[in-house]
């Protein structure tokens, strides 16, 4: 080493150290992405957005605080019934009202992105790349339900915020009295060997919550389509209803009424939540965001009985109900409040919370959250919901903004067919010729509009 | 007694004594013809205390009206509003109206609605017409204090609430009315054997109407109809009542005591005396109730939401679905236009046939 000069030794240590410590500060710039930091120029802007009055809604109100504190973003819900939301939002949307972000029911995200309502997260990401979390990570979130929530036409919108599969829930005593020491795998062992079992004494084997509405279309109508099989469209929009795989499902539900209580027609989802928590049936297939209403004992009697599986499987395979809302940067924000908006939206979806918004009671979208082999422990409901999702049908309700037209067609003759009013085939043709009426109205049979569910 | 207007006006040109206007002068009662109301002349200020109140009622009533008509002519789906903005919404003419015409289930709504008027009505006016006769008896006035009070408690419950209670009061599992059948059944068959013989035909005969003691109120449509007409008519039985009651005040009481002392039959003093009178209030409550029932909303939509099938879709559930789920406002403003000229044909109907002045 003597043949370097001293003091080019020093020099050289010198920029040693110096490179080292540059490179220190920038790998910690990269990681020191905060949220305060990112919400500073943003403190004290209102972030303005529709809640819903369930458990996702409460729990992540609850960890609101925790946000409006490190940001100074001010964030104003308001609590509004589903029933009314749409209407809601969408004079909101079309009066340049107050919303800042928009609330996005899976079945709304095709009219909401076609109006216009909604940016794109590209263009979020492109407009404000400091306030992106560099830990967002998209692809965390479970791909089905980030494309069927979420995403139209390729482009997502928002992540998926409260989320939902459909699940069967049963009565463990009630299935051990009968013999039985599982829940029915398919949907052929219930109608065919638990059914009959279970039906006795005033007490029925299954309730199908079918109440007219959307109750009715996407909780008993479409339930009896996809795990046969069937499909409410064929691939060029045509009704697909009057397939022989169609039409056995729906036969299907017509046979499983005799296992049912007498007016299941008018059956709401905290009618069928009711008749199962009372010890009045024995299943139920119901939405994952109904185990909290079973395990209270306030509004339950089975809380040490209730059993969770996935939804039985069909010939066509497990295909579950498949709802859930995202949230998106509403259009109408200004440039202040959209970028507010996005960071509250990051928050509530992020990795962060994941775990601390599931112990409040609500449903993360995100896979990382789920391996926590405690939380799966604790939730029961989690292992057959995540299973779920890995079955889905992101189309399993039409997602076009002419599904508000179709629903109301499904629900009429879907009740009408529960009753006997009309036979299967005749509502199926019924629900054929009239949804048809409506898509060649919209233009989907002439190119004007892309054939996009 | 008249019973034209053209006879109330020849009545109303009747000498009448004048008023002495001044202290002074003579006492002795002057007669004179009224023939037209005195011209009265207002201060300038007056237009204060007036506009407050057209201005208001231009800002809730009118305004809104124009702009439903202007919507019913326009194309207005709201999730075009976008596209609105930048070209404007096209002008339909009459298209939105014409297609009413072939609507089946507009019409199906409709023919719906002037059923279930037609049922109600008659029902809500006898009865409200027998407690208005009960209450106007004399005697027992704290006892008719008390019901006149709780006469008004279900006009002041809400519409929507009336239908959450009826769809709870009519739950097929646990609902108190199902509860009362079952009760009174069981009362039936402890008092059964006492009957002998006629306890089979009558349990024969309750068997077929209600062949379980779970009565499937809601999921029935029949039922679902007949449940909605309940809870309609408990909530508005009242209102017949109280206006009818208000009515039988007006029969000056020499004329009803009078009839009472030629007749001891009650429904001839009712019908040539009582009811005369009742007409003016009759009316009102024809043309009330025929608009409340056509813009029935809330009850039917927390009850059954227009199910089972389309069993209680009435006219009213039917428009709030156009606008605001198929969110297409130009053609519910249209319906909405149509549902108020019937409403005012339905009122000159009434006015017409059974508006009466004594």
């Amino acid at each position: 080493m003597s043949h370097f000069p001293p003091l080019s030794m020093r020099k050289f240590f010198c920029n040693f150290i110096f490179g080292v410590a540059l490179l220190s500060a920038s790998t910690q710039f990269a990681g020191a992405w905060s949220l305060e930091e990112a919400a500073k120029p943003y403190s004290g802007t209102e972030v303005s957005v529709i809640f819903l009055d369930r458990p996702g809604y409460n729990a992540i109100i609850k960890l609101l605080p925790d946000f409006e504190k490190r940001t100074g973003i001010k964030i104003k819900y308001q609590i509004v019934p589903y029933e009314n939301t749409r209407e809601k939002e969408e004079l909101d949307f079309s009066s340049n009202g107050e919303l800042t972000v928009a609330l996005v029911d899976l079945v709304w995200i095709g009219e909401f992105a076609e109006a216009g309502w909604i940016v794109p997260f590209e263009e979020i990401k492109k407009k404000y790349p400091d306030i992106i979390d560099p830990n967002f990570d998209i692809n965390d979130f479970i791909p089905l339900i980030l494309n069927a929530f979420g995403t139209w036409q390729g482009k997502v919108y928002g992540p998926p915020f409260d989320n939902y599969s459909g699940l069967l829930y049963y009565n463990k005593d009630m299935l051990k009295e009968a013999g039985f020491d599982k829940p029915p795998e398919t949907w052929d062992e219930l109608i065919n060997i638990y059914a009959p079992k279970l039906t006795k004494n005033g007490k029925y084997a299954f309730a199908l919550q079918s109440r007219r509405g959307e109750t009715q279309s996407c909780d008993s109508f479409m339930r009896f389509l996809w795990p046969w099989g069937g499909s409410l469209l064929d691939a060029k929009f045509h009704s697909n209803l009057g397939s022989p795989k169609s039409q056995e499902g729906l036969n299907f539900r017509q046979s499983l009424e005799k296992y049912m209580p007498q007016g299941i027609v008018d059956y709401d989802h905290n009618d069928a939540v009711n008749a199962l928590a009372q010890g009045n049936v024995a299943m139920i297939t119901e939405w994952s965001a109904f185990y909290s209403t079973l395990v209270d004992p306030k509004s339950s009697k089975i809380v040490d009985k209730l059993g969770v599986a996935p939804e039985p499987k069909g010939p066509d395979g497990r295909k579950p109900a498949l709802g859930g809302f995202s949230l998106a940067v509403a259009s109408q924000a200004n440039d202040k409040q959209k970028a507010a908006a996005w960071l509250f939206i990051q928050w509530a979806t992020g990795k962060e919370i994941g775990k601390q918004y599931v112990e409040a009671g609500g449903i993360s979208g995100r896979q990382s959250t789920y391996k926590d082999p405690a939380l799966l422990a604790k939730y029961p409901f989690i292992q057959p919901m995540l299973d779920s999702w890995q079955q889905g049908v992101p189309e399993y309700r039409p997602r076009f903004s002419e599904w508000s037209k179709l629903t109301d067609i499904i629900a009429e003759w879907g009740t009408k067919m529960m009753l006997n009013q009309v036979s299967v085939k005749q509502g199926s043709d019924e629900i054929g010729t009239r949804t048809e009426t409506v898509l060649k109205d919209a233009g989907y049979y002439d190119g004007k509009k892309p054939l996009a569910q | 007694m008249t019973r034209s207007g053209r006879a109330l006006r020849i009545q109303s040109q009747a000498r009448v004594p004048e008023r002495p206007l001044t202290t002074g002068g003579s006492r002795k009662p002057r007669f004179m013809t009224i023939r037209a109301a005195p011209k009265k002349t207002y201060s300038s200020g007056v237009i204060f205390f007036i506009a407050p109140a057209v201005i208001v009622l231009l800002a809730v009533g009118i305004f809104p009206l124009l702009f439903a008509v202007w919507n019913s002519m326009h194309e207005f789906i709201l999730s075009r509003a976008r596209s609105y903005a930048l070209h404007g919404q096209p002008f339909l003419w009459f298209q939105n109206y014409l297609g009413l015409v072939n609507d089946a289930g507009f019409r199906e709504s409709l023919f719906r609605t002037f059923v279930f008027l037609l049922i109600n009505l008659p029902v809500q006016l006898v009865l409200g017409l027998l407690i208005a006769l009960l209450l106007h008896k004399v005697g027992h006035e704290w006892l008719k204090n008390i019901c006149r009070v709780s006469l008004v408690i279900p006009l002041a419950t809400t519409l929507a609430v009336v239908g959450l209670m009826g769809r709870l009061m009519f739950n097929s599992s646990f609902g108190v009315v199902n509860y009362a059948v079952a009760t009174v059944i069981s009362l039936f068959h402890s008092i059964g054997p006492l009957l002998q013989g006629h306890f089979q035909v009558l349990h024969g005969f309750w068997r077929h109407v209600v062949p379980s003691n779970m009565i499937d109120w809601l999921g029935n449509p029949n039922l679902a109809f007949a449940t909605v007409s309940i809870m309609d008519c408990w909530q508005w039985t009242p209102f017949c009542a109280l206006v009818l009651l208000s009515s039988l005040t007006l029969v000056p009481p020499e004329i009803e005591e009078a009839a009472k002392l030629e007749t001891d039959r009650w429904w001839q003093v009712l019908w040539r005396v009582q009811l005369p009178f009742m007409l003016p209030g009759i009316t009102a409550i024809l043309i009330l109730r025929t608009a409340d029932i056509l813009k029935m909303f809330d009850v039917v939509y927390t009850m059954t939401q227009g199910g089972p099938g389309n069993a209680t879709d009435l006219i009213s559930v039917y428009v709030q679905r156009v606008g605001f789920r198929q969110v297409d406002q130009g053609v519910a403003s249209a319906q909405a236009i149509v549902l108020l000229i019937i409403t005012i044909i339905l009122s000159r109907v009434y006015i017409r046939y059974f508006y009466r002045e004594i």
